[in-house]
């Protein structure tokens, strides 16, 4: 039971903690994405789709982040080259891709009624360690994603904090005007962020219709995106904070599951609202956006 | 002034009109075949035409409360779950009104769902003010919260008597707002719309209090400087705020529903966004704007109805025309509109700031 | 050799540059000195690469630099010191010189650490704790911070941005020292400045600039202060109004054991401090020493750990207008209009204000009084204040403050990028207010201002004030104090 239990929190805790990777990357080069949900959920029903017509799983991960990155690169076009409000515009593709995601799937499935069904991607025994009591099944017996995403955690501090090119992205979100004195290429360094977000919001979208729920409903993201947004203020900007984060949100979705399954009275809605109600209370305890880049959310442009 | 803003808004309209079209194509649709289902929908006959009003209502408060917020730099993205507390109070309040006479009744009912609201925001305010939380993350949270309780009530503490289906207990018949030209589902609400959105004009371009929260949203610092409020102000903004979308959730009840259902809002708060946008975050334009995008959502039912394209079509040309309205409002549109209009203007304060200044 | 010909650049409707030709010798300091909007920095920055003119062209030794490419012009060996220093606030001192050219293998901020101390040895200075933030560090260490992150890049040509208007006046020796020291490696240095005394000390030969034109060059042997400032603005300054207003007896502000800590550090420290009707009181200081937080704390923007401001004159608190530093992003709301930036004022406001309605046809037509009678360039009441030049922006700060009919007026740097003409201007708006039985805290860090304009003179350092003794007011002694030779 608890080994479910642990093991479920893990597996909802990826696609958050995919997409908030992406999000501190972006926020770390000094743009809020509140666009995530809008990628993540194009990503998972593009993923689907393409997953479905074509028979085949990578495939349909691919176009799930070719998908938020298209979400995104539209973003990037208003926020960086137009210099916009990111909120608003974010806000928009979101509400963009609740649409283009529920005409399409209508289109598709909707009125023919037809089982929109692919497999799930297989989960990997990581062989002796997968028979560690606990945590074996805990953390060594998820999907190939999830330990994407685990070696993603490392791998994105090292980019920021011990290479060249987090260091520049770091400044764009830092104080754009001197990292465009200094001959960075500002524009540049964001939309790459911004792209690099899409593919990971994608991604975790994807994750959502191909390794968890194997079909999609509309609204499938259910503000996961957002979530993740929360994530990143809750880890402090620290990838471990982050993956912390999550794992805490994670666990709050699965235990409504096993909750239900124990057949207490506590009503699930409860369980569904805790995760931003915990959001919400953790921001009133630490409040602050002291961690936050200077320049975050701040339209910059070229001189 | 308001011709030039007028263009802006139907040049918005008529562009994304345009997207939407090629959309249509790709799925294979007839991009005239679903305008005219559109417009027939929405403007039809006496009750297409009444329905597009009823539904504009509850855009009115939701786009009033966007409009205050983002006047003040305040970016309330959570005016849906301030609508949905507010339904939830009026709902819950609803059913024990039996015994008022009627307009007290429904007084009682939509202070009853000003209070959902103004807690909503209120709370999101107090974050900000007192905690530094940034106010975009904590009303889209309340908005999820306000969602999963509003599940739990019409499942649990409200549920109506046969416990049978997921919704409340139908609000007491003195609480049911007026109605006007039955059998439409025309309703006072519109009327109550309407002054509220003279009465926030009144409020941002005349009173004192207004000019404060419009100097805040140009410019925090330089309001703190000068002895403006603002942590009082943002406080009060997003309860008056949240306020505003709670009475138009209440509004809703009382007329339409009757009771609480699992979903009240089909996502008024973020069409709101759109509604502000075209009119330029001014309260009266809001009023018009709100009656387009209420013949949108009236209409895309008659789309998808009679041409098989989803109602979420909608959504999408709602996305669009918030896109292409920010990207109006850029240098560099100034620059082209400067460029195609010869003819020299005096020299007017620019509105390109509008938006881009938070 | 650096050459520039022919250089001329347009921004809107203005001409920066008209036809400028620049030439600097390898071995000089060589001072580029105009009044604001001459031209200086517009010029230096065509020739570093940030913008590109409309016509003329730059070489170094003969060979044409790259035109609108910054990293071109690094490359060919032109590295620019900032006015403010373009630093990274919340990184450390290694991670802001990796910006620079100390390594060009791996990324690695040892390799950049060592090779900085290296070269700042070298220099005659040291450098920070490892991992220090920059926010922590002073701003001389900023400016040798960003000195050293520009010759890391082993420039031929140093450009340096009017680096000594954040420098305090015992800083500026060492400064100086180190530009000679930089001459005799044989670089060509650049010193922007409209300080004049400043170039004739230091600089080889001058070049002056005036509306984006050259019109004149010569050698400091050659020439005067007072002939460079005629070449500068065209015409002898009007002879300065010298106040000294000293005041009364009569006390109209006091301000008692007010102090204020932020994240563990003292910002102010029991600072006392009373004003006297009719006087003009000066408090000097390098910027960043509590003076801020000071004026923030009067406008009431801001609370204080312990202490007290009392408004002794009459009117109380409405009599009393602070005018903020920072014009642009915190004195003025610059996409509102006129209008709307004189009702930022609370008592003006109030004073437009029946009964929670705002009258608008009230605070129109007392902006256009105010803009006739302070000589603003503006075309109405309800233009933008973006609209506005620096100096009438200046203007209509201190329009704004007498308009509100106070006792006491604090005013935070206000001269700083005016221009001669127009910092004449504020001033004697000052005097007169004063004269008139007003009190005015003149908060400066520029000495020659203060010296003029002052009766009594304060010195603030890590947020303590003391005042001074008649004897102490001369630019060494007071470059002393401010630099806290007495904390």
């Amino acid at each position: 039971m608890l080994e479910a239990f642990l093991s479920s929190s893990i597996g909802m805790a990826t696609p958050v903690l995919l997409a908030a990777i992406g999000e501190l990357l972006v926020e770390e080069s000094g743009i809020i994405n509140i666009g995530i949900e809008g990628a993540m959920l194009s990503g998972a029903f593009f993923a689907l789709a393409v997953a479905y017509f074509s028979g085949s799983t990578a495939l349909g991960l691919g176009a799930g982040m070719a998908a938020g990155a298209a979400i995104n690169a539209l973003l990037a076009v208003l926020v960086i080259n137009l210099a916009v409000n990111q909120v608003v515009a974010g806000t928009a593709l979101d509400i963009f891709a609740v649409g283009i995601t529920g005409v399409f799937y209508h289109k598709f499935f909707g009125i023919t009624g037809k089982a929109f069904i692919v497999p799930l991607i297989p989960k990997l025994r990581l062989g002796p360690l997968a028979d560690i009591p606990l945590i074996g099944p805990a953390l060594f017996h998820h999907n190939f994603l999830v330990y994407v995403t685990i070696a993603l955690v490392p791998a994105t501090g090292f980019l920021l904090w011990r290479t060249r090119y987090g260091l520049s992205l770091r400044a764009a979100g830092e104080r754009p005007e001197a990292a465009d004195a200094l001959g960075l290429d500002v524009y540049r360094l964001r939309w790459q962020a911004l792209l690099a977000s899409g593919v990971l919001a994608g991604l975790g979208g994807a994750y959502l219709t191909l390794a968890y729920a194997g079909t999609f409903v509309e609204n499938i993201s259910a503000g996961r995106g957002y979530v993740a947004l929360a994530v990143v203020i809750l880890g402090r900007w620290k990838p471990w904070g982050l993956a912390a984060a999550s794992v805490l949100f994670g666990a709050a979705m699965a235990l409504q599951f096993g909750l239900q399954a124990l057949g207490t009275t506590i009503p699930y809605q409860l369980f569904l609202a805790l995760p931003y109600a915990l959001t919400l209370a953790v921001l009133a305890i630490v409040g602050g956006q002291a961690a936050s880049p200077s320049a975050l959310g701040e339209p910059y442009r070229r001189p | 002034m308001i011709v030039s803003s007028l263009a802006r808004a139907l040049g918005a309209v008529v562009l994304a009109a345009a997207i939407v079209a090629l959309v249509l194509l790709a799925l294979g649709a007839s991009p005239i075949g679903a305008f005219v289902a559109l417009a027939e929908g929405a403007f039809g006959n006496w009750y297409a035409l009444t329905d597009t009003v009823v539904k504009a209502t509850p855009l009115v408060f939701t786009g009033l409360a966007i409009s205050v917020s983002f006047s003040g730099a305040l970016w309330n993205i959570g005016a849906d779950g301030q609508l949905v507390a507010g339904a939830i109070a009026a709902g819950a309040i609803g059913p024990w009104l039996g015994g008022w006479p009627r307009p007290a009744a429904i007084a009682i009912l939509l202070a009853a769902g000003a209070a959902g609201g103004a807690l909503w925001g209120g709370i999101c305010g107090w974050l900000r003010a007192r905690r530094d939380t940034n106010e975009v993350i904590s009303t889209i949270m309340m908005n999820f919260v306000a969602a999963q309780l509003l599940s739990w009530s019409v499942h649990g503490p409200l549920i109506e008597a046969s416990r049978a289906y997921p919704a409340s207990t139908p609000i007491a018949e003195s609480a049911h707002m007026y109605m006007f030209f039955s059998p439409s589902r025309l309703n006072l609400g519109i009327v109550l719309a309407i002054a509220l959105a003279v009465g926030c004009y009144l409020f941002l371009f005349k009173t004192a209090a207004g000019f404060e929260l419009r100097a805040m949203g140009r410019n925090r610092r330089a309001a703190t400087f000068f002895g403006i409020p603002t942590a009082r102000l943002t406080i009060l903004i997003l309860t008056v705020s949240g306020a505003m979308a709670g009475i138009g959730g209440a509004v809703q009840v009382s007329a339409i529903t009757h009771r609480l259902y699992e979903k009240m809002s089909p996502g008024w708060g973020f069409e709101a966004i759109a509604v502000a946008l075209v009119a330029r975050l001014n309260p009266i334009g809001i009023i018009f704007s709100s009656l387009l995008f209420g013949a949108l959502d009236n209409g895309s039912q008659a789309v998808q109805r009679g041409q098989g394209v989803s109602a979420e079509l909608v959504q999408v040309i709602q996305a669009l025309v918030i896109i292409i309205l920010l990207a109006f409002d850029t240098p560099m549109f100034d620059r082209l509109r400067n460029s195609l209009s010869a003819a020299a203007r005096p020299v007017s304060r620019t509105t390109t700031t509008e938006l881009s200044d938070a | 050799m650096l050459a520039a010909r022919n250089i001329t650049k347009r921004f809107g409707t203005t001409l920066a540059l008209d036809r400028a030709d620049f030439d600097a010798h390898p071995g000089e300091i060589h001072a580029l000195v105009g009044e604001n909007g001459a031209g200086k920095t517009t010029l230096m920055n065509v020739i570093a690469g940030r913008i590109r003119p409309e016509g003329g062209e730059a070489s170094l030794d003969g060979v044409a630099l790259p035109v609108g490419s910054a990293l071109g012009a690094l490359k060919a060996g032109i590295a620019v010191v900032n006015q403010s220093p373009m630093l990274f606030e919340r990184m450390s001192w290694e991670e802001n010189l990796a910006f620079g050219g100390f390594e060009t293998g791996r990324f690695d901020l040892a390799t950049v650490a060592a090779n900085a101390r290296r070269l700042a040895a070298r220099l005659g200075f040291a450098l920070p704790y490892p991992g220090t933030t920059i926010d922590e560090r002073s701003m001389a260490e900023r400016v040798r911070l960003e000195i050293l992150r520009a010759l890391s890049f082993e420039p031929r040509v140093l450009i340096l941005d009017e680096p000594t208007s954040v420098l305090a006046p015992s800083e500026l020796g060492a400064f100086l020292h180190l530009l000679r020291r930089l001459r005799a490696e044989g670089r060509i240095i650049v010193l922007i400045t409209h300080k004049l005394s400043e170039a004739l000390s230091v600089a080889d030969r001058v070049t002056v600039l005036r509306e984006g034109r050259v019109v004149e060059r010569t050698r400091p042997a050659e020439t005067s202060e007072a002939e460079l400032a005629r070449a500068m603005i065209g015409e002898l300054p009007e002879p300065q109004t010298r106040a000294h207003l000293a005041g009364g007896d009569e006390v109209a502000l006091t301000i008692e054991n007010l102090s204020l800590q932020r994240d563990g550090h003292r910002i102010l420290d029991r600072v006392t401090l009373s004003l006297r009707a009719g006087e003009i009181a000066g408090l000097a200081g390098v910027d960043g020493n509590g003076q801020s937080e000071l004026v923030e704390i009067l406008a009431r923007a801001l609370k204080a750990d312990s202490g007290e401001i009392r408004m002794i004159a009459a009117g109380g608190d409405a009599a009393l207008a602070v005018i903020p530093e920072n014009r642009d992003l915190v004195g003025l709301i610059l996409d509102m209009t006129l209008w709307e930036n004189l009702m930022l004022s609370r008592p003006l406001r109030e004073r437009a204000t029946r009964r929670a309605w705002l009258d608008r046809e009230h605070a129109i037509e007392l902006c256009a009084g105010l803009l006739r009678r302070f000589g603003i360039r503006a075309p109405g009441p309800e233009i933008s204040a973006a609209a506005l030049s620096g100096g009438n922006r200046q203007r209509l700060e201190v329009a704004r403050a007498i308009a509100s009919d106070p006792r006491v007026i604090v005013a935070h740097n206000i001269c700083r990028g005016l221009d001669l003409a127009g910092t004449a201007e504020v001033h004697r708006t000052l005097s007169e207010f004063a004269a008139a039985g007003g009190s005015v805290l003149l908060i400066s860090s520029d000495l020659d201002e203060l010296l003029e304009m002052c009766g009594r003179l304060f010195v603030i350092s890590a947020g303590r004030i003391r005042e001074t003794a008649v004897s102490e007011r001369n630019a060494e002694t007071l470059g002393m104090l401010m630099a806290g030779s007495w904390t």
